[in-house]
């Protein structure tokens, strides 16, 4: 097992170094520098003197072939230190621990709300399997599964916040108002801008996960011990939950260690159109401003989650199945 | 039942023929009415795709101008295909006015709804049409089905020509990710050793790199990114899973007795992996193509609604959801029809990977 993770590891580290190496070469192939890309976007008169713009490539490194500014990076990220963002001249550090709160809050209560529902409702599937009921309901959740969630979540605003006008469009909170508000009042608030943003996270994600318990539950009730504990007499309760639902954790897990890098990553399309400064469009607006320190600081994140979440469901999955074992 | 029989001569022996993989396929697939209808749906998507400028524009599809025929409607396709006579008779593209004012002998069949998915249609233009309205007066109406958007362009043109694109973008991006794929997941599961290293560090490379990251970079190699760009792009980015499903099959196929008959046979290594191996080893790698049908045209639906989609010269659902977005407050429709048009798509791209899976699935033959 030692074994196993030491060359999991060691091979995860080369993945990622080759990785950085690739992004970093990507993003500094894409026209435009983070100083020109903000002069296009300001005022003309306001335009950089060829000596200040010099001063301000050498000052950020820009001046250097992308290979050494690469160096540069690697070197600082060894010593924990993601850099400086160039467009907010901020740490890039600082800057996600601003924005992951919002989007672990959606993220988060969506991965909970969706666990929550999919299970009984995977289950009551497999013991209604090829009612009318079931039928209809898998019907509508195969829907839910191909409606694009920013399909979704355009309609929605456009029922809730425009028709009906129950819901607030866009935001985290409520400008202005919220800070006047009680805690009570600021946590509604807040519960009622997260209300559409959490539903068009979760729903996809329900449909995908009750399909998947299931297609693993009917499989499990074909096994021999299903019919076993059939005959003993046990209840059709215990039957599915006790013994068939357990037997089905294992592909579970493994997509819970999956699903690792999204909680973190946001959904670019999502928070762009409920406006949700998450990390998602914290990515975006770094790669429309070419902040390189940035979108390689974020970028190396979600490598991480995302190597990280393969080694944990490979680790897991020996966890919950004792046949499987490293060595 | 000859077997039970004995073999008394040569005539009996004449069993019926077993269906080959692709015929059991097809006649698994049949059974299910939803996979049916999807398919029936993507047919139907083909038809007005190919179609498209004979359902909705402003250029005739047949005239006879001078004597001679000509086919405007074409110039759709590719702008080259539009006869420079119009333009050397300063047309101007307002073909109905002009064929009559400078051939009065001319005739032409028109397209069934007369609007343009690229320009605002003008006060008759077309006989009693008024002009397109803009903005929040562009309700769908008898005159604009789908209603127009900010510009007065009618949604319904922008809706059915962009048909093309997303069947393209399906179909194109797919059949680029399945060939570099299939031939990526092939050498892997075959060879083994150092090269499947370096392809599993490529696949899991390319799965890590934000898709945005690597599309924007790889679009930004070209400096006019052209739809084609934008598909080849999709493609290149969106093989691994099938390479991981071909490796997997490869693993497996290449240590069975078929394999090491042709092997001993003297086939040669590219011959026992395309025509052996890779036959045998399709079907499991047909289901990802279809469901990666439906993501392609998910990723650039929203790359055209982030801003990234195809330069004018063609339309997608995805650009007129990005137009709708800035104004929801007032222009549902601009939002309500392509966000339809996308979800009926994937839905039925979806309900036919779902039918393949079921159709070659062989844990799932109860029947024989």
């Amino acid at each position: 097992m030692v074994h196993y993770l030491i060359r999991r590891l060691l091979l995860a580290a080369l993945t990622l170094l080759l990785i950085s190496f690739l992004v970093y070469a990507l993003i500094r192939k894409i026209p435009g520098t983070p100083l020109t890309v903000a002069q296009a976007a300001a005022d003309p008169s306001l335009q950089m003197s060829k000596a200040d713009q010099e001063r301000l490539e050498k000052a950020y490194g820009l001046d250097k072939h992308w290979t050494l500014g690469y160096l540069d990076w690697i070197s600082k990220v060894v010593r924990f230190d993601l850099g400086n963002s160039i467009s907010r001249k901020e740490p890039v550090v600082r800057l996600i621990g601003q924005r992951v709160g919002n989007t672990l809050l959606l993220a988060v209560s969506s991965l909970i709300l969706s666990y929550l529902l999919s299970i009984p409702l995977g289950l009551w599937s497999t013991a209604r399997s090829d009612t009318i009921a079931e039928r209809s309901v898998s019907l509508v959740l195969y829907m839910l599964y191909s409606l694009p969630s920013y399909v979704a979540a355009l309609y929605l605003q456009i029922l809730f916040a425009i028709k009906l006008d129950v819901l607030p469009l866009t935001g985290v909170v409520t400008p202005e108002a919220h800070d006047q508000m009680s805690v009570f009042g600021k946590a509604w608030d807040i519960f009622l801008h997260a209300l559409l943003p959490v539903t068009c996270f979760t729903y996809g994600s329900l449909a995908y996960y009750s399909r998947f318990i299931k297609s693993n539950m009917q499989e499990v009730i074909r096994q021999d011990y299903i019919r076993t504990a059939r005959a003993k007499g046990l209840a059709e309760r215990t039957i599915l939950v006790k013994h068939a639902f357990r037997n089905t954790l294992i592909p579970l897990v493994t997509l819970v260690g999956l699903t690792l890098p999204t909680l973190l990553s946001g959904a670019i399309i999502l928070e762009m159109i409920f406006n949700w400064p998450g990390m998602g469009t914290l990515f975006f607006e770094s790669l429309r401003q070419r902040d390189y320190p940035t979108i390689m600081g974020l970028t190396l994140m979600f490598s991480v989650l995302t190597l990280a979440g393969q080694l944990l469901a490979d680790i897991l999955y020996s966890v919950v199945d004792p046949r499987v074992t490293y060595s | 039942m000859a077997m039970a029989k004995g073999f008394p001569n040569d005539e009996t022996r004449k069993a019926t023929r077993s269906p080959g993989f692709w015929r059991e396929t097809w006649l698994r697939y049949r059974r299910r009415p939803m996979s049916m209808l999807a398919l029936a749906y993507v047919a139907a998507m083909a038809i007005v795709a190919l179609s498209a400028p004979a359902i909705v524009g402003t250029k005739p599809i047949v005239c006879e101008y001078k004597g001679r025929l000509y086919f405007p409607a074409m110039g759709y396709f590719n702008p080259r295909w539009e006869n420079p006579v119009f333009q050397r008779d300063r047309f101007r593209k307002r073909y109905p006015k002009n064929l009559l004012e400078k051939d009065p002998a001319s005739w032409a069949i028109w397209p069934l709804v007369y609007q343009d998915p690229y320009r605002r249609v003008r006060k008759d233009e077309w006989p009693g049409q008024p002009a397109n309205p803009i903005g929040a007066d562009g309700k769908p109406s008898l005159h604009n089905l789908f209603g127009t958007d900010q510009q007065g362009i009618d949604v319904f043109a922008k809706m059915v020509h962009g048909t093309q694109t997303a069947l393209l973008v399906g179909i194109f991006s797919m059949a680029i990710a399945a060939s570099v794929g299939i031939v990526g997941g092939a050498l892997a599961g075959y060879f083994g050793g150092w090269v499947d290293m370096a392809i599993s560090r490529i696949i899991e490379v390319v799965l890590c790199i934000p898709a945005l990251v690597l599309i924007l970079a790889l679009l930004a190699i070209v400096p006019k990114p052209t739809i084609w760009h934008i598909m080849a792009v999709i493609g290149f980015t969106r093989w691994t899973g099938i390479a991981r499903l071909a490796r997997a099959e490869f693993l497996k196929l290449k240590q069975t007795d078929f394999v090491v008959a042709a092997r001993s046979l003297g086939a040669g290594q590219m011959r026992i992996i395309f025509k052996h191996i890779l036959r045998n080893g399709l079907a499991p790698v047909l289901v990802p193509i279809s469901f990666g049908i439906a993501s392609a045209i998910l990723i650039e639906s929203g790359l055209s609604f982030l801003g990234f989609g195809p330069p004018p010269p063609s339309t997608s659902w995805g650009s007129v959801l990005y137009s709708g977005r800035s104004t929801i407050q007032v222009t549902w429709w601009l939002i309500f029809f392509p966000g339809t048009a996308i979800f009926l798509t994937v839905l039925a791209y979806n309900l036919i990977g779902e039918g393949l899976q079921e159709a070659t699935d062989p844990r799932l033959r109860n029947d024989d």
